[in-house]
């Protein structure tokens, strides 16, 4: 019956967490509160929140903000809009945070961004990729100011780095001129494909096949067939929401004759490696960061990280780290917390973060290029091994082929 | 055939009094908007009630009736761009078009196949949004949709407003002369059709009303979240509905609205125990089932004005 | 074509093998059972905990997570279903009750990630010339001979011969000495250790999750209707009309219309035949 008295047990956690993390608030003043809408259940919210803590802790033994502390507020948004918006209307109405910082799925963040508009609270960005949700900004600047996006760059600017790999890395050093495109049945990965496309066609690469699947697809073979059957000599995947462990397990099972790599969320984790024993060998995924001295903060961020949470963080917890920090240096600057004084000095953001500097363009969306925050595709070997093999300048080691095809 | 006993008239304005007095003692419209979310589960409720609960033709694709509304008010509000009052009254007749369209070839089925049929036909809209992404949003929907008032409190009052009217309507259609044949083909729909009577014309007729009213519902849901997405058209709407139907206790209609109010509420109170809030709704059936197979809500209050009737 | 031949017959065994349990046991008594999907779900989550957390060999850990769920089977039929068997909608209910206590409780004990269990065999086969991982084979070749058994129990034994006799009618088999009490337990035992082995020789390629229950349900509704409610044959052959189905599909037209393909089949079925194609309401 262990399963039943384990919601007790939590419940009492969670009752005597609360108890305690309001005991100490009776500072002079209230603290600012920053709300965290993201999905709990997964990885990139549990990143989320333990990157956020890690920063509100450092802000805070340094004296806090503006004298006050910072405190924070999760709300679970899971990855439906429903929730999503209930968990924005929670954090804004009855928590009454003064900033938001999260977001995973695309579609969620687009649901609540009116609702994010009409509660007059900014919102930090740091797990969707979607070009749709800065749009707003540029439309309706008056309504949507109060959008930021900090990480990761948009899915326009990834379809462009993947651009990059295909016709310099796949093309131009190791001569493969036909690719295959599949992807999820989702908003972002509708926004990347057909940049892709053009892309690689106009680089030279022939497109043989570009599918999306269903998001809920447990049986990848039919679709392994289809590439083998086109012709490609590699095959680019774009997945996030659906199960990057099912995909390339049944490619490593079936020993597909193509090797594969893309832009894989959920491959992205630390234990993806162990998690599918090692079936990930020689897949390279698309990474905002490692560990690799990328920025000063990178590598001491990334040990601090690793020695109080025992995992590497995924891409949320990078976003969520510099994030906070984006938004304390903005509110020192204006001297306020008050949104529209705040949301002048986010504009003028110039910070050194984790992946590299972060700058926001015209419609607060965070800008890429050299310096700034790129996509490394990074090939998983031999025992989990990361190595960055693109781009050029930056790559640590040759790309492999799968076991099955070395010989 | 009864009336409404003054006692349950009574009791019905008391009850929609305290629901719409009650944002105003809260200190933020963090309430407002979760009651209103909770009366939209009203409507949705007592309306699976009329038609589900009247001729135990058990709908588990209610959800259908739902989206389709959503969806509609999504489709105009936002990619046409049209007044969003409009929405409503469309999001009425397109979920009665989708009545007339499942209806005839579903509801002469018996037992768990006319269940059975209504989730797929559910399944099957959830699906086709997602293939067609194109045209419906896909996995994200439609966003972007007006908002029908510009105060939250003014909208929960509104919607407010239609719910006790659904009520009142439904349960004036239940205890007429079609309420009583609705009954009567819940008995036995063999004698029904010896006498005489057009079953299926009953049937489709008050599969229609309750999707109309289902479909209100959805439309008023778009425009308060502002979005229309899949999910809308899930099994697990439709399964929501119905254990709510089954606590306020089936075929009472005011008890179906009561208990999707009071359950929804309980669920976003519970939010902070995150995913464990979902057991309330397991554990609440898995007891009712047991111990109060007819009910909560509607036995209770029957129980209670016994004396004043 | 060889490739939808092959992979169309392993989808075609992981449908059989869900779908003869789920109509086993509406067949005999008449339940209707919307926790089906959990046993599936928990048949490959006993394997996770028993291969991965206990460190179980393979071919130990299978049978005994086969026999736990049958076991939670008998149980659940025991003392939640068989007090509500008067009425249906609370036979529905209930059972639709544990299927959402059971993905809940494996959400709070295992969280919603992936989860994965090791492959029985590692080993890459070639067909004239169609790749297919060895465990695929394996589920193929179990997916059969559990169907085979199966019949052979039913038709050959003393316990099968009461089995029928009481899916043709309960009243008349309780009057001839039959404890039908006791066979709704065996049944229910058979039905939910199928459906968990299903899961366990699933579990290696499609890994672990606490929601994976749903979707495999929705298909051993599907082929159960299309095949006709209680006949075991008859879900055998919709079992392999629409493990087919889908695999031509997701190769001729896409991989997102598969899912399309046996709501679309319960609808056609229930418009047209809605008994099913060999439905007689009995278990043969």
């Amino acid at each position: 019956m262990d399963s039943f008295l384990r919601p007790l047990a939590a419940a009492s956690m969670i009752v005597a967490g609360a108890l305690a993390s309001t005991a100490p608030a009776s500072a002079q003043q209230a603290p600012i509160k920053i709300g965290i809408p993201t999905s709990v259940q997964l990885q990139v919210g549990r990143d989320t929140q333990s990157a956020a803590k890690l920063a509100i802790e450092e802000i805070n033994a340094k004296g806090g903000l503006l004298g006050r502390k910072l405190e924070m507020v999760v709300a679970d948004e899971t990855e439906n809009p429903e929730q999503g918006i209930a968990a924005i209307k929670k954090l804004t109405a009855d928590d009454k945070v003064n900033v938001l910082i999260g977001g995973y799925t695309s579609g969620v963040t687009l649901a609540q961004l009116p609702h994010i508009s009409s509660a007059k609270t900014i919102y930090l960005g740091v797990g969707a990729a979607s070009p749709a949700i800065t749009a707003k900004v540029k439309s309706d600047y008056e309504n949507y100011k109060y959008i930021f996006r900090a990480f990761p760059i948009n899915a326009a600017h990834q379809a462009r780095a993947l651009v990059d790999f295909i016709n310099g890395k796949l093309k131009g050093e190791m001569g493969l001129k036909k690719i295959a495109i599949v992807g999820e049945n989702a908003k972002w990965v509708q926004d990347l494909v057909p940049i892709l496309k053009k892309g690689a066609t106009e680089g030279g690469t022939d497109v043989t096949l570009a599918e999306f699947f269903d998001t809920s697809t447990s049986d990848f073979s039919p679709l392994f067939a289809k590439v083998k059957n086109s012709g490609a000599q590699y095959l680019i995947v774009i997945l996030s929401h659906a199960s990057s462990d099912i995909f390339v397990k049944q490619w490593h099972d079936a020993q597909v004759p193509i090797p594969i790599g893309g832009i894989d969320v959920k491959s992205q984790d630390a234990d993806f490696f162990t998690r599918v024993s090692g079936k990930a060998n020689a897949e390279t995924v698309g990474m905002f960061a490692i560990r690799a001295p990328l920025t000063p903060k990178t590598i001491p961020f990334w040990d601090e990280f690793v020695k109080r949470f025992g995992t590497a963080p995924v891409y949320t917890g990078i976003g969520a780290y510099d994030a906070v920090y984006v938004y304390a240096d903005a509110v020192k600057r204006a001297n306020s917390i008050e949104p529209d004084a705040v949301i002048k000095e986010l504009e003028k953001t110039d910070h050194v973060g984790i992946a590299g500097k972060l700058v926001f363009d015209e419609v607060h969306d965070v800008k890429t290029g050299p310096g700034l925050q790129n996509l490394l595709f990074v090939q998983w070997q031999k025992d989990g091994a990361r190595v960055v093999v693109w781009p050029k300048e930056a790559a640590t080691g040759p790309m492999i082929a799968p076991p099955w095809m070395s010989n | 055939m009864k009336r409404i006993a003054p006692i349950d008239i009574a009791g019905g304005i008391l009850v929609v009094a305290f629901l719409a007095l009650l944002p105003m003692f809260a200190a933020s419209n963090y309430l407002t908007g979760v009651l209103t979310v909770c009366v939209i589960y009203g409507i949705w409720a007592s309306s699976w009630d009329f038609m589900s609960g009247l001729t135990g033709r058990e709908n588990f694709g209610h959800s259908l009736f739902i989206g389709a509304g959503a969806y509609t008010a999504g489709f105009l509000s936002s990619i046409w761009s049209t007044n969003p009052w409009i929405s409503l009254p469309l999001g009425v007749v397109i979920a009665i078009a989708f009545s007339l369209l499942v209806g005839f070839p579903t509801l002469r089925l018996r037992g768990p196949y006319f269940a059975l049929a209504m989730l797929s036909a559910s399944a099957i809209l959830q699906r086709l949004c997602l293939i067609f992404w194109e045209y419906t949003g896909g996995e994200e929907g439609i966003y972007g949709l007006d908002p029908l008032m510009k105060t939250p409190l003014h909208y929960y009052w509104f919607v407010l407003a239609i719910l006790v009217v659904t009520v009142i309507v439904l349960t004036l259609l239940a205890q007429s002369h079609w309420g009583l044949l609705l009954r009567a083909i819940r008995g036995d729909e063999a004698t029904c059709q010896a006498a005489g009577i057009n079953v299926t014309f009953y049937k489709i007729v008050s599969l229609m009303i309750s999707a109309g009213f289902a479909g209100l519902g959805g439309a008023l849901y778009a425009h308060y979240q502002l979005q229309v997405s899949p999910p809308l058209f899930s099994v697990v709407v439709s399964i929501t509905v119905i254990i709510m139907v089954y606590v306020g206790g089936i075929g009472s209609i005011y008890g179906a609205a009561i208990a999707a109010i009071l359950l929804t509420l309980l669920t976003e109170m519970l939010r902070g125990f995150g995913e464990y809030r979902l057991w309330i709704y397991t554990l609440t059936l898995m007891l009712i089932l047991f111990f109060l197979p007819n009910g909560l809500i509607a036995p209770l209050w029957r129980r209670l004005t016994e004396r004043l009737r | 074509m060889l490739q939808i031949l092959i992979y169309g017959a392993v989808s075609s065994a992981i449908y059989a093998m869900l779908a003869v349990g789920f109509t086993l046991i509406f067949g005999v008594a008449r339940i209707l059972n919307l926790a089906h999907g959990s046993f599936y779900a928990l048949g490959a989550y006993a394997a996770y905990v028993l291969t991965s957390l206990l460190g179980f060999p393979l071919f130990i850990a299978a049978p005994l997570a086969v026999l736990i769920v049958a076991g939670f089977g008998v149980v659940m039929e025991r003392f939640l279903v068989r007090p509500l068997r008067s009425s249906q909608l609370a036979v529905l209910m209930i059972t639709l009750a544990v299927s959402l206590a059971v993905e809940q409780a494996l959400f709070i004990t295992f969280g919603s990630e992936y989860r994965n269990v090791p492959s029985f065999v590692a080993d890459k086969l070639s067909i004239g010339g169609v790749d297919i991982s060895g465990q695929r084979l394996l589920a193929l070749v179990a997916g059969v001979l559990v169907l085979l058994g199966l019949w052979l129990f039913i038709q050959r034994t003393r316990l099968g011969a009461a089995i029928l006799a009481v899916s043709q009618d309960p009243e008349a088999a309780q009057y001839m000495g039959i404890p039908t009490n006791r066979i709704f337990s065996i049944v229910m035992a058979i039905s939910a250790g199928t459906a968990a082995l299903a899961g366990v020789l699933v579990s290696p390629f499609l890994t672990v999750q606490p929601t994976m229950g749903l979707l495999p349900m929705v298909k051993a509704f599907a082929i159960v209707i299309v095949g006709g409610l209680g006949s075991i044959p008859g879900s055998i052959i919709a079992s392999l009309i629409l493990g087919y189905s889908e695999t031509i599909v997701a190769y001729l037209i896409s991989t997102s219309w598969t899912e399309l393909v046996s709501l679309v089949a319960v609808v056609v079925t229930l418009m047209i035949r809605p008994s099913g194609l060999l439905g007689r309401r009995a278990a043969f």
